[in-house]
């Protein structure tokens, strides 16, 4: 809520003044032109001069504050069996990074990309003065501002900054919801959500040959967004048709992971779609997938091992298929949550809302370790939760720098020590 | 994000180029023609050949350009029956130059390769408003003021005529909706007695009886009688559903609710309520002063006694408006009243009160937001022993009981000295009254204009029932740039297809799609409510509009007979897309899907 604002003027008059129709289209015969290698490969220019980044980026939520010590754990202190008789279990079966750390046992997929160097763990991401408000939290960490005064997400104005969305609507692409996620909304922005690719679609049998006969040369001040929104959803579900006939998956995408609690979006169908979306080349640039149940209140011990295997087994199909299709260098993987939990169980085997937790950064492009410090299991802070030692937007800025070479500082509104995580182009 | 709208608006597109299209009713498909057009070819090389008429054809209608009159036919008068083409009523022409716009540099863009046609856009060609006539500017009200309009409220809104209907929608008392049933739970006791209610005046400083302990036992009991009726009171302090032999148990305020059957529960009143000016009241103001069900929670009625409330209290004063705002069970955990204490008070209501509910950015400084937030404090739930409390309750204790200096004042500020203070601020009557103006005329109101209104609200002391009435009765509620230039709310857009169709069935259509367009009932996306205007557009909410559409016409055996459907519901005002599709439809269903898919229809 800043002071002049031009969102929807300046909306419009991008769709007026901005948009470049007209000489590619009516050069394509009718019917479904091949794809060119050139936007096989989605070539999107960054503000900087030169620059030609054609790397996509995929956000993972992990919705209701996924546990951070039950999914990177403590092997060597003893501080996690006072605090956790049942859960610290876990450590007794995790997959072992290095001395001190290991994997959630559901995580072989990522164990074995961590041992190629290929993952990142962040310890001890957070921000001061923790919200335990999964409301407040989310918009948090989905704005960049702990202080709530920012209404768009921070990839909403990364795409609103550094990519024509108006006219390629899937460069922001929500897959396997029904809403535009807070992360990526900004009114400048034209966003995509696809639930699901066979839903995307005008139901009605005549509806889409009839809005494309409605929705031409709208008169009035909304005429130029009623028919470029119009175009654009047909425009996207014929490149959903098209990135259909041209993508087979060739990772296995069924798991056999039993889930204890169902989600609500089925993050495999979900990447699978997103990795459609890249494949094909119809302009994807940010993705973002959530995956929900990680509000583990009470007996959390086998529920968080079932929601990680299906993010271990979605996760690791995802970067066998871009890798079969020689895209895996293009792709970066990050996790996110609103929270982590708390250090101490509850009576009942869960936990209570926490603060900092770890993030996985994952990917071909990634410098694969561990950064950051991770938070003392004898220092907690006040409330009993981890105390953050990285700040969640310096994760952001190296996504935002390194990864997808933007300007970092106009997303972020300031600069941030760096995490030194991810390899330039 | 709905402020971020409301500050500075667009201008429109000039009037230079008018494109008139009419469409002959006939007794059916036979008999419409479509303004000459024969060769219809959706790519959109039609519109290029309309582009290339001008003004020349609109006024020139015996006296058509040659090419026209071979590419189309000559146009019959009766096509321009419905048409005021008045040169005198063509309003002032909108500066051609559009004020600048930062085009971000750099965005390499890629050609499009799916193979589907651009549209050909209109560039500055207008509706042209048939709001001089009587019938449009009825039409035009119900839509502003209500959700449109069933057959059987048309018909009786053109025969009132505008005047007449503006001071029934104004002054019939609101007829409130059914009872929320509370879920099933045991029979009450038999004791008739109920705990206190709070006082019923929130800014008073209790007195000591009431306040000092949470227990019943120490205050003064009251003893109600069951009311046989299940219409509650329109006093907010009496109202409680009653306990018969058969209906739901007594709601207290630990009572759960089901937040999908609730947003279903007003959904369907909004279609079928006698007094629907009333809903579209409530609607705004449950969008000004937001709440959200996921923060407030559903283990408490709050969120639907706060519907109620909203709908009591919606054409009252605004200083009255405001005290009881600030109590609401709802408000003070949304906003965090109920934890804010003299010893720790937490600004998040203060600040939201100044910046969204009455006075907005630019009016008041840090220090107000912290002065303010002090002076309001002391408010807080109840307990589960106040069960029957709906309302918050004061408590001296937990008040910030020293001076502050708040909008330029210094003293002792209680609730409703701040609301006072508020008031007397020149930025607060503006502001509600751009509001009220942005979400019932115009996205871009001139300052005479909000000022005028402003003026006599204030004098008025901010009786908003006054300020409804000067908005409706407005010439610029009724001028020509004014039509069409609101783009319905999904709430807006499928109740009022609702209505048109007669549908009586559609509510949890509507909520099911309510979460795809970007609005469901109590679950705004942020504390600013919803944001209005063109981010309802897009790729997404236009191609789900469109399978609501489907859904809805879908969902009836058999759907009205759309043959006059153009005038009654687009007053025979229409693009040329739209009067294409209208031809090329070969039922009464199709019609109907290009009536509400059109852009017309998304307009009001």
């Amino acid at each position: 809520m800043g002071a002049t604002d031009l969102s929807r003027l300046s909306r419009r008059d991008f769709l007026k003044n901005g948009f470049v129709f007209g000489a590619g289209a009516a050069g394509l015969a009718a019917g479904y032109a091949a794809v060119p290698d050139v936007f096989a490969r989605a070539v999107y220019g960054g503000k900087r001069d030169g620059v030609m980044n054609d790397r996509v980026l995929v956000m993972i939520q992990l919705a209701g504050g996924a546990d951070g010590l039950q999914t990177v754990i403590p092997l060597q202190d003893p501080r996690l069996r006072t605090l956790r008789p049942q859960l610290s279990q876990a450590a007794n079966t995790a997959l072992p990074l290095d001395g001190n750390f290991g994997l959630n046992r559901s995580m072989r997929g990522v164990k074995t990309l961590f041992d190629q160097g290929k993952v990142a763990i962040v310890h001890g991401v957070g921000y001061p003065q923790p919200n335990y408000s999964h409301f407040d939290s989310i918009r948090i960490w989905e704005t960049g501002d702990p202080m709530r005064r920012q209404q768009d997400g921070w990839l909403g104005k990364t795409i609103a900054a550094n990519y024509d969305s108006a006219g390629h609507p899937l460069v922001g692409c929500a897959c396997g919801s029904s809403e535009i996620p807070g992360a990526l909304r900004d009114l400048d922005a034209t966003l995509s959500v696809v639930n699901g690719q066979n839903t995307f679609k005008f139901n009605g049998t005549d509806a889409e040959r009839a809005m494309g006969v409605i929705y031409n040369g709208t008169p009035g001040i909304y005429g130029a967004l009623f028919d470029t929104s119009v175009f654009s959803a047909r425009d996207t579900m014929a490149r959903l048709r098209l990135a259909r006939e041209k993508y087979t998956p060739r990772a296995a995408y069924n798991d056999n992971v039993n889930l204890v609690y169902s989600s609500r979006n089925q993050l495999a169908s979900a990447l699978q779609l997103a990795a459609q979306l890249i494949i094909s080349g119809v302009g994807a640039k940010i993705l973002h997938v959530t995956l929900g149940g990680f509000d583990t209140h009470d007996q959390q011990m086998a529920r968080v091992d079932s929601l990680m295997g299906y993010v271990d087994s979605a996760i690791s199909a995802f970067h066998a298929d871009l890798t079969a299709y020689g895209m895996a260098d293009r792709v970066l993987i990050a996790t996110w949550s609103e929270f982590g939990r708390r250090a101490a169980e509850t009576a009942n085997g869960g936990t209570d809302h926490g603060a900092a937790a770890p993030m996985f950064l994952i990917g071909d492009t990634v410098k694969g370790g561990f950064y950051g410090e991770a938070p003392s299991l004898s220092a907690l802070d006040r409330g009993g939760s981890l105390k953050y030692t990285v700040d969640f937007r310096q994760v952001y800025q190296e996504i935002l720098e390194s990864h997808l070479q933007v300007d970092a500082q106009e997303v972020l509104g300031k600069q941030f020590e760096r995490i030194a995580a991810v390899r330039t182009a | 994000m709905g402020r971020q709208g409301k500050k500075t608006a667009p201008a429109g597109p000039t009037r230079r180029k008018v494109l008139v299209t009419a469409l002959a009713a006939g007794a059916g498909v036979a008999g419409a023609r479509i303004l000459g057009l024969r060769n219809l070819d959706a790519s959109g090389s039609l519109t290029t050949a309309m582009d290339e008429m001008d003004m020349s054809m609109a006024t020139a209608m015996g006296d058509p350009m040659d090419d026209y009159d071979a590419m189309f036919g000559v146009p019959d008068d009766s096509f321009f029956g419905a048409q005021d083409l008045d040169p005198a009523n063509v309003p002032q022409p909108r500066p051609a130059t559009l004020p600048a716009v930062n085009v971000r540099p750099g965005v390499a863009v890629q050609p499009p390769i799916s193979g589907i046609g651009a549209p050909k856009l209109a560039g500055d060609v207008d509706w042209i408003s048939p709001l001089s006539k009587e019938s449009a500017k009825v039409t035009h009200l119900l839509r502003r003021a209500t959700f449109g309009a069933t057959d059987a409220e048309l018909d009786r809104a053109q025969s009132e005529g505008f005047a007449r209907t503006i001071e029934r929608l104004i002054d019939s008392p609101f007829v409130e909706p059914p009872v929320f049933p509370a879920p099933a739970a045991p029979r009450p006791s038999a004791s008739p007695s109920m705990a206190p209610r709070a006082s019923a005046s929130p800014s008073a400083r209790p007195s000591a009886s009431a306040s000092a302990m949470p227990s019943p036992t120490s205050a003064p009991i009251t003893t109600f009688t069951m009311r046989p009726s299940a219409t509650p009171a329109p006093t907010m302090a009496a109202a409680v559903p009653t306990a018969s032999a058969s209906a739901p148990a007594v709601m207290t305020n630990t009572t759960s609710i089901n937040i999908g059957n609730l947003q279903g529960w007003w959904l369907d009143w909004m279609t079928k309520s006698p007094t629907p000016f009333a809903e579209r009241m409530t609607l705004f103001w449950h969008g000004h002063f937001t709440s959200d069900y996921r923060k407030v929670g559903t283990n408490s009625p709050a969120i639907y006694w706060q519907n109620l409330t909203w709908r009591r209290m919606a054409l009252g004063d605004f200083k009255s408006m405001l005290l009881k705002v600030t109590p609401d069970l709802a408000m003070l955990r949304y906003l965090d009243l109920a934890a804010s204490t003299g010893r720790a008070p937490n600004e998040n209501y203060a600040r939201e009160l100044l910046e969204l509910f009455t006075m907005g950015v630019g009016n008041y400084t840090e220090d107000d937001v912290k002065a303010a937030a002090k002076a309001l404090t002391g408010w807080r739930l109840p307990t589960r022993a106040e069960a029957t409390v709906q309302t918050g309750i004061f408590d001296t204790r937990r008040a910030y009981s020293g001076a502050v200096t708040f909008l330029g004042k210094t003293g002792t500020f209680n609730t409703e000295s701040v609301v006072d203070t508020i008031l007397a601020h020149d930025a607060t009557a503006p502001y509600i009254v751009r509001q009220l103006v942005t979400s019932f005329v115009t996205p871009s109101p001139s300052d005479a204009y909000i000022a005028r209104l402003a003026d006599r609200f204030r004098r008025s002391r901010y009786d908003t029932k006054l300020l409804m009435r000067d908005i409706l009765t407005s010439p610029e509620f009724v001028a020509p740039e004014t039509f069409r230039s609101l783009i319905k709310s999904p709430t807006d857009f499928m109740v009022s297809t609702a209505k048109a169709l007669g549908a009586t069935n559609l509510s949890g259509t509507i909520r099911q799609y309510g979460s795809t367009l970007g609005q469901n009932m109590f679950d705004p996306p942020s504390v600013a409510g919803w944001a209005d205007g063109a981010t309802w557009i897009s790729s997404n909410t236009m191609l789900q509009r469109a399978n609501f559409v489907t859904a809805a016409i879908g969902s009836m055996r058999t759907t009205p007979s759309a043959a006059r459907a153009h005038e009654r519901h687009l007053d025979s005002v229409l693009a040329q897309g739209t009067v294409n599709e209208f031809n090329l439809a070969r039922d009464d269903k199709s019609r109907w899907f290009a009536i509400f898919a059109s852009p017309e229809f998304q307009l009001k």
